[in-house]
């Protein structure tokens, strides 16, 4: 992955950690950390094991299942997060996916610790600098869909192709007729069998949503996963790049009609929306670039 | 002006009562949206619906080298321009399609390379033919969806200083959105797939006001041929590959109506098929020369139906005289799904379910004119 640095996006304790290493003036095995998320390039102290290990994020080679450029196949650890967002989480990422790892933890708000390669220390603390950086705003998650959990492994999966899917869910304890939709394994609507194929079982949810209906739609990208949080009036949403390469021009669909939008892209300057349509009770614009990590406010 | 949607999915209703309502249930739903009006005169079918110019000559290539003859090709695209328009010298009969004022775009092929790609000496002569109209060298755009195959291509040598070579993509690999118009888009949801929409070359839509479409003469494993509609089609919008996985091809539908959305439609006013060589099975790829052909001719016109008519006849014919199984074989037995490998080795396998039909389709869209009957084809030798 291309290695930029923005200075504009980084803090001065990551600018001095940046400094510092590339003058060789001392080794750092650790940067600055947001929130519960913290990284090292050092082996996890003794304690950290007793964490749940997390898959390595990205697209994963799967021949005869998923197509690298159509359908690619990913790791993601979304679903996880949301299912049990009070548990403590570790990652052990191989060099090269630091910054992912980082950004997906810090974009659903995990307790985790990633244990990186030191090569991908700088792109962490990037992550972390660019998370500092960017306005807060705590909104609360945004669902088109209840899943009720029973807390099966086959709920799991389903979660999971929810979120490799974009197709925004909340946990609920019982199915809420504020939702467009409910799912509720092993009844009539949606035997258990049926979720055997949680890409099938997925897909009929969003065919029952209709993509008419969904809160928000990515194109130009089957490797991106959207996080949105918003109330009547603003929304946030994250963008987790999963792919090996940058994304130029991904087009995003939210329903509702915000006025004006800021987008804040990782080791990018601030970036303003390209072909910004508010109308038809919907708003779309264009990211001009995706690198691993981008959050975008509307208002 | 104002944004407009279309349903397309009545449109194409007189071809399912001819062509018998068991295709009706696997038609996807498409959305046209785009913001362009139709020219008075669109391009596809233009002036002559019906009317196709074929030009051959024994001389075109030396098929032992696979290389063009430039003056004989030169001679047979003015015969074929003059016998399509009436004029009596070439500069006359391309003045009727362009203006110095236009800004032209070359849609060539170059997924058949190194063996069957738009010809370096067609393309040269037509962008000559541009610039004795007046339009400048960079006003001329020689394009393609992929830089890469541009790149394998290297039309550059071939053809005159400040000609603008570009692509949307650098690789097809399904990164690369910038180079196409977010408001100009067919959408449909074929198999399930997140991206459920297909752009237009910014190019197309921002920059270019006419086009010229130079396609070859192949074979073509999920639309049974490719020639004028689908290389106009699937090399102006993003996303397309999309439409065939699993046996099954959405082609059908989706080469027509993708042609048929403005202002592509209006816009590509002149179609020069390229069949100095040609693929009879295992395309749109010509990796080998296993599969490549000789038909030595370069058909002329403006409509693409009537052309592409023509064309699913010289390739069934060639692949009847191979021993092969025709392009309209539906027999699930000859069916591999997605084994490309099997497909490549043996002309009696197939990875789809092919869909010929398109073109008749388009017919359907108001692209042209599909009954062999209702055509008026002059041959011509050169």
């Amino acid at each position: 992955m291309t290695v930029r640095v923005a200075p504009a996006v980084l803090t001065v304790a990551a600018a001095a950690w940046l400094v510092a290493g590339a003058a060789g003036t001392g080794a750092q095995d650790a940067c600055q950390p947001v929130g519960a998320v913290r990284a090292s390039a050092e082996p996890l102290r003794a304690e950290q094991p007793a964490r749940e290990l997390l898959l390595v994020p990205g697209t994963v080679a799967r021949p005869g299942v998923a197509s690298p450029t159509r359908a690619p196949w990913l790791n993601t650890n979304g679903a996880r997060f949301m299912r049990k967002p009070d548990a403590k989480y570790r990652y052990e990422l191989p060099e090269g996916k630091g910054a992912l790892g980082a950004a997906e933890a810090v974009a659903y708000g995990a307790d985790a610790v990633l244990q990186v390669a030191p090569a991908d220390l700088p792109p962490v603390c990037r992550v972390f600098a660019f998370t500092r950086d960017v306005p807060p705003l705590q909104l609360p998650p945004v669902a088109d869909i209840g899943v009720v959990d029973d807390g099966s492994p086959v709920v799991a999966e389903v979660m999971n192709l929810l979120v490799r899917r974009n197709l925004l869910f909340q946990i609920v304890a019982a199915p809420q007729s504020t939702l467009p939709v409910n799912v509720k394994l092993g009844t009539p609507e949606y035997p258990v069998a049926e979720a055997a194929d949680p890409s099938g079982f997925a897909l009929k949810i969003r065919r029952q949503l209709t993509d008419d209906r969904r809160r928000l739609r990515l194109f130009g990208s089957e490797v991106v996963i959207a996080r949105m949080t918003g109330d009547g009036s603003r929304v946030r949403i994250q963008l987790l790049n999963y792919g090996n390469r940058d994304i130029a021009g991904l087009r995003v669909r939210v329903r509702g009609t915000y006025r004006t939008g800021a987008a804040y892209v990782l080791d990018q300057e601030r970036v303003a929306l390209a072909d910004y349509v508010a109308a038809d009770g919907a708003t779309e614009f264009s990211l001009p670039l995706l690198t691993t990590y981008a959050v975008v406010d509307l208002r | 002006m104002e944004r407009r949607t279309f349903v397309h999915l009545l449109a194409g209703l007189p071809f399912l009562r001819a062509s018998g309502a068991q295709l009706a249930p696997a038609l996807p739903k498409l959305r046209v949206v785009s913001a362009y009006a139709a020219a008075k005169v669109p391009g596809m079918p233009g002036p002559y619906p019906g009317t196709v110019i074929s030009v051959g000559s024994d001389r075109a290539v030396d098929v032992q080298t696979n290389t063009a003859n430039a003056d004989v090709t030169r001679e047979m695209m003015a015969r074929g321009m003059c016998a399509l328009t009436g004029a009596s010298t070439p500069a006359e009969a391309w003045r009727r399609f362009f203006e110095p004022a236009d800004v032209v775009g070359i849609k060539v092929n170059c997924g058949g390379f190194p063996h069957c790609i738009s010809d370096y000496g067609i393309v040269a002569e037509t962008i000559r033919q541009l610039m004795q109209v007046g339009i400048p060298a960079s006003r001329i755009y020689v394009y393609e969806r992929f830089q890469n195959q541009l790149t394998e291509c290297d039309y550059g040598p071939k053809i005159p200083e400040g000609i603008q070579i570009v692509a949307a993509e650098r690789a097809n690999r399904f990164a690369d959105n910038d180079g196409y118009d977010p408001a100009t888009y067919l959408e449909a949801d074929l198999f399930g797939e997140e991206d459920t929409r297909s752009n237009l070359m910014k190019l197309v839509s921002q920059r270019l006001t006419k086009i010229i479409n130079i396609p070859n003469m192949k074979d073509h494993g999920a639309a049974g041929v490719t020639g004028c509609l689908k290389n106009i089609a699937y090399g102006s919008f993003s996303n397309v590959a999309r439409t065939h996985q699993r046996g099954k091809s959405h082609t059908l539908s989706f080469v027509g109506t993708l042609a048929s959305i403005e202002p592509l439609r209006s816009r590509t006013v002149l179609q020069i098929m390229d069949g100095l060589r040609a693929v009879w099975h295992g395309g749109p790829f010509a990796r080998s020369t296993k599969y490549v052909f000789y038909p030595q001719r370069i058909l002329f016109g403006t409509d693409p139906v009537a052309i592409d008519r023509l064309l699913l006849d010289i390739i069934d014919d060639k692949r009847k005289a191979e021993g092969a199984i025709s392009v309209w074989d539906r027999n699930p037995a000859s069916l591999q799904m997605d084994n490309s490998r099997a497909r490549d080795a043996d002309p009696n396998v197939n990875i789809l379910i092919r869909e010929p039909s398109h073109i008749e389709f388009a017919s359907s869209l108001g692209l042209g004119v599909y009954d062999k009957a209702r055509l008026r084809v002059q041959e011509i030798r050169v």
